[in-house]
């Protein structure tokens, strides 16, 4: 579902170059549930960025869906990105200016998705995550966890094949990010592939798989 | 889609009220004096009253004449209006126009009436005058050609001045009124013309032949302007041909200066040459040069909305992110931003045509226009469909010049920036 080959990247300023992937190989199967750890600026999220299609490598090769992409194709990796990939991040990034039905209803909208059907995907989304009650609260009238449910709730309206989760529990308490991740889990179990960075040890037990990264690369 | 541009732009519109009045302030004051300087200039050039028929009137109003010795142009030259004998002797027996009239136009006069002050207009003029121009007349008649031959003291005035001369009385006909040493006896009183007129204008009328002339004989330069009348294009293309046909005669005659009668021509070419040199004036550069003023004008406002929208692209960076990473293309943001803007200077264009409507009520009468030095036009509103549709294209060109630039650099964002709260 997902491939990596030879994957690096280099961060460059006026006076220094870091290295934030060092010739990474990674793969992931179809419905697999797989956790990304390490420390803090090892490469995780930029690893995330790279599969979501959001950065670009300096060298090697991307394949998602065993098709080989090109960022500089904007149109074909925009199109990649809203049908193939949701995405959940640690500050949720619900934008502030639209309500949660709105919120979640974006990425069926650059799908040009009828409006009928959007209704409906959007409905039983808000319903899955249980915020069908608050979907005409903006984000700032919402709690953490409510505010990471409708950032679930956007990620996976449009029925992605795979979701890219960057420490989605970071900013929630343990037992609201229990919470996520059940839901997560859920997801996963109805054939859902998903990659996820945390730092959480136990939540990463309960995925199928747990990759580490150190100084950008692999170790295990 | 637009339905969701258009939630995210009343949302940000309301929430950064100062970058939305500033945005707004710009365009809509622009807008308002476009409007409001379009609307007054399009009345003028469009005729009123009287003048309602200018589109088939053209006027010869100026005369260039240079000296010369032994042929060649000498460095002194004169500019003024036509003078009476070019204008009674050669120019009204032009005969490809159906009617042509000599007028001096408006000329202050100045009397004391009752201990007090006062400042009017008066225009002396041919028999041909109430036929070129369309009066109104509430008394009497206008004077005949026969009376004008004879230099007959007779009056026309305007309502205003039978106002100020006689009060209430009903019939004025056959009063008079004094002028300097000369008494006028009032034949007909006419209707106010708009002040917007700028050759039909006067508060008293009276035949140009009262006053004896104090030119040189064959004089070119004077104080009158010849209105010509036709029908058509063709017709008008007849008339300046024999125009300057007959001003071509009359410069092979006279050794001693060359002349220079520019026309006959429109109104708006009268407007734009005012008291300039006839003989320079293009009306491509004219209206090449107003152009270059006009957009100067215009992109003030929309530089400053798109020094605004720079500024305010880094904010707006998690946002565009975010949609990035559900699937917009930079194409379609840069749409999106565009839409904000256009409907922001719609916003502000519809603001401005709603201020022209006030300022030209509240101050309508007290702020002029200054035509020229008798000519103050009061500001007016006038809805003009060619006014709103040059006004709309306007606010969409502020919307594409002050949103293209920000919304390419706005496309070429990098998401992972912004999700990452601005560092990587």
């Amino acid at each position: 579902m997902i491939r990596l080959e030879n994957i690096s990247k280099i961060y460059r300023t006026k006076e220094i170059e870091t290295l934030a992937l060092d010739r990474i190989n990674f793969e992931v199967k179809e419905g697999e549930f797989v956790s990304v750890m390490g420390p803090s600026g090892c490469g995780k999220s930029t690893l995330l960025n790279i599969i979501g299609l959001l950065d670009e490598p300096d060298n090697g090769t991307v394949e998602l869906d065993s098709q080989p992409i090109k960022l500089y194709e904007d149109k074909k990796t925009a199109r990649m990105r809203n049908q193939l990939v949701g995405f959940i991040f640690q500050s949720f990034h619900l934008i502030k200016e639209l309500n949660v039905y709105d919120n979640v209803e974006l990425p069926l909208i650059y799908r040009k998705t009828p409006a009928g059907e959007r209704k409906k995907l959007v409905l039983d989304a808000l319903e899955r995550v249980g915020l069908s009650n608050r979907m005409y609260h903006y984000p700032s009238q919402l709690s953490g966890g409510q505010c990471q449910r409708a950032a679930i709730a956007r990620a996976f309206a449009g029925n992605p094949r795979i979701i890219l989760a960057d420490e989605p529990t970071g900013n929630l308490d343990s037992k609201i990010g229990q919470e996520v991740i059940d839901i997560l889990s859920s997801l996963n179990n109805s054939g859902t592939t998903i990659v996820m960075v945390t730092h959480d040890e136990h939540l990463a037990k309960s995925t199928h798989r747990i990759v580490r990264l150190f100084d950008g690369r692999l170790v295990g | 889609m637009l339905k969701n541009y258009f939630k995210i732009f009343l949302k940000i519109a309301s929430e950064n009220k100062l970058f939305t009045f500033l945005s707004l302030f710009g365009i809509s004051l622009t807008i308002m004096f476009v409007m409001i300087f379009s609307m007054t200039i399009t009345k003028i050039t469009k005729g009123t009253g009287p003048e309602k028929n200018l589109g088939n009137i053209r006027f010869c109003y100026r005369v260039k004449t240079v000296t010369t010795h032994n042929g060649k142009k000498d460095f002194g030259y004169s500019i003024s209006s036509c003078g009476r004998w070019l204008s009674e002797e050669h120019l009204k027996k032009i005969k490809s126009a159906d009617i042509v009239s000599m007028y001096t136009g408006p000329r202050p006069w100045e009397f004391i009436l009752n201990g007090k002050y006062q400042k009017k207009i008066q225009n002396q003029t041919d028999a041909e005058y109430w036929k070129i121009f369309d009066y109104t007349f509430l008394e009497g008649r206008p004077f005949t050609r026969e009376e004008v031959d004879k230099g007959a003291n007779l009056a026309v005035i305007s309502e205003s001045l039978k106002e100020l001369l006689f009060g209430k009385e009903k019939n004025v006909l056959g009063k008079t009124v004094h002028y300097t040493s000369i008494d006028l006896t009032v034949t007909g009183v006419v209707e106010d013309p708009p002040p917007t007129d700028q050759n039909a204008i006067g508060d008293l009328y009276f035949p140009y032949t009262v006053l004896k002339s104090t030119e040189d004989p064959q004089e070119f330069l004077g104080g009158f302007t010849d209105a010509f009348k036709g029908s058509s294009s063709s017709q008008f293309r007849a008339i300046k041909n024999e125009v300057q046909e007959t001003i071509a005669r009359l410069d092979a005659a006279d050794t001693t200066k060359t002349v220079f009668v520019p026309g006959p021509n429109s109104q708006l070419e009268k407007m734009m040459v005012g008291y300039g040199d006839p003989e320079e004036f293009s009306l491509g550069s004219s209206v090449f040069k107003y152009f270059l003023f006009a957009l100067a004008f215009l992109l003030l406002p929309a530089i400053n909305l798109m020094a605004l929208n720079f500024a305010r692209i880094h904010e707006r960076g998690e946002e565009i992110a975010v949609r990035k990473s559900f699937g917009a293309a930079s194409g379609m943001l840069r749409t999106q931003f565009l839409f904000e803007n256009i409907v922001m200077t719609l916003a502000g264009g519809a603001i401005g045509i709603i201020l022209s409507y006030l300022v030209v009520a509240v101050l309508g009468k007290s702020v002029t226009l200054q035509i020229d030095f008798l000519n103050n036009v009061p500001l007016t509103f006038s809805f003009n469909y060619i006014v709103f549709a040059v006004t709309l294209i306007a606010c969409l060109i502020f919307g594409l010049l002050s949103g293209f630039l920000p919304a390419i650099r706005l496309s070429k964002m990098k998401p992972a920036v912004y999700l990452k709260g601005g560092e990587i």
